[in-house]
């Protein structure tokens, strides 16, 4: 014959409270809270009858699944952490940007030197510096982005990683073909001299 | 029974004026309210704590840890200025909406 161990209300209690503990945004006075809240609960369907476990599985149920509650806690203990970081990460992803235009100019500067020797510019050196202003585009893109970011009051994780992906992915992509069109003529200007 | 969005809508007024009768905790104040609409009005209980930080944030209570009679702590709410003006203002709006419906339904011709 099978025998089960006796229902422990603190033991229940500790266990459905864990389901929080793996967030950061349901603060430690919160989840107080909510056992006073199972506890009063509790007492009250015990008086009316119910046997401990019963009446825990009835105060959850009430109260609601920890997956249910924690977006509503973490709407207003939402430190503002991640805003700054997105404002610090469009900063550094304009400057980026900005020294990128920067190196677009490198094969102008190559030019004057290159004519003079009777060669024109490689044309993908040529098609890279006339792109270069379409380099203000990313910028007022993410930083669009982050104005929706920081007016939004519904979120409900931490947007900052994906937002620092996303333009990490955005810089190494306009970063290779300029870099390889403002290398082109200074190859070719280094073995000139050779 | 009332519609989720009605239950969320007038969970700041309930408060509001649940706490009109004097301070009180969150298990207290969802029993009151159960047993003022005779049980229509049913919150899911723990969406009750987020909306009292909330209305804590805006100033319109207050809160105090203190030990119950049973020797656990319990959180108390009570009303303050900005409340009571809260108070007033959300009165003001659900009469209005009451008021509307209540001579729109009167105009209405039977159905039976």
């Amino acid at each position: 014959m099978e025998t089960t161990a006796p229902f422990d209300l603190n033991t229940a209690l500790q266990l459905w409270l864990e389901h929080f503990g793996q967030s950061s945004e349901v603060k430690a006075e919160d989840l107080t809270e909510l056992e006073s809240h199972i506890r009063d609960s509790v007492n009250q369907l015990q008086g009316k009858g119910l046997t401990s476990e019963e009446s825990f599985l009835i105060a959850t149920h009430r109260v609601g699944t920890p997956a249910k509650l924690e977006p509503e806690f973490a709407k207003i203990n939402r430190s503002p952490l991640n805003t700054i970081v997105h404002g610090i990460i469009l900063v550094f992803f304009s400057i980026s940007c900005w020294f990128l235009w920067g190196i677009t100019h490198i094969p102008q500067m190559m030019a004057g030197a290159s004519v003079r020797q009777g060669r024109s510019l490689p044309q993908f050196s040529q098609f890279v510096m006339e792109s270069g202003a379409w380099l203000v585009v990313p910028p007022v893109l993410a930083a669009i982005y982050c104005v929706c970011v920081w007016t939004q009051k519904s979120r409900r994780q931490n947007s900052w990683a994906g937002f620092f992906a996303t333009t990490m992915a955005v810089l190494i992509l306009l970063a290779l073909p300029i870099v390889v069109g403002a290398m082109l003529p200074m190859v070719d200007f280094i073995n000139h001299f050779q | 029974m009332l519609s989720k969005e009605l239950v969320a809508a007038s969970s700041v007024p309930l408060v509001l004026s649940v706490l009109t009768e004097g301070e009180n905790y969150g298990y207290a104040l969802i029993q009151r309210v159960r047993e003022l609409s005779g049980g229509r009005i049913e919150w899911t209980e723990g969406m009750l704590y987020p909306v009292l930080h909330w209305m804590e944030k805006e100033k319109m209570i207050e809160s105090e840890w203190r030990e119950a009679e049973t020797g656990r702590k319990r959180k108390y709410y009570r009303l303050r200025k900005e409340g009571r003006k809260a108070l007033q203002q959300e009165k003001q709006q659900w009469m209005t909406v009451h008021e509307t419906l209540a001579r729109l339904w009167k105009q209405q011709p039977r159905l039976t």
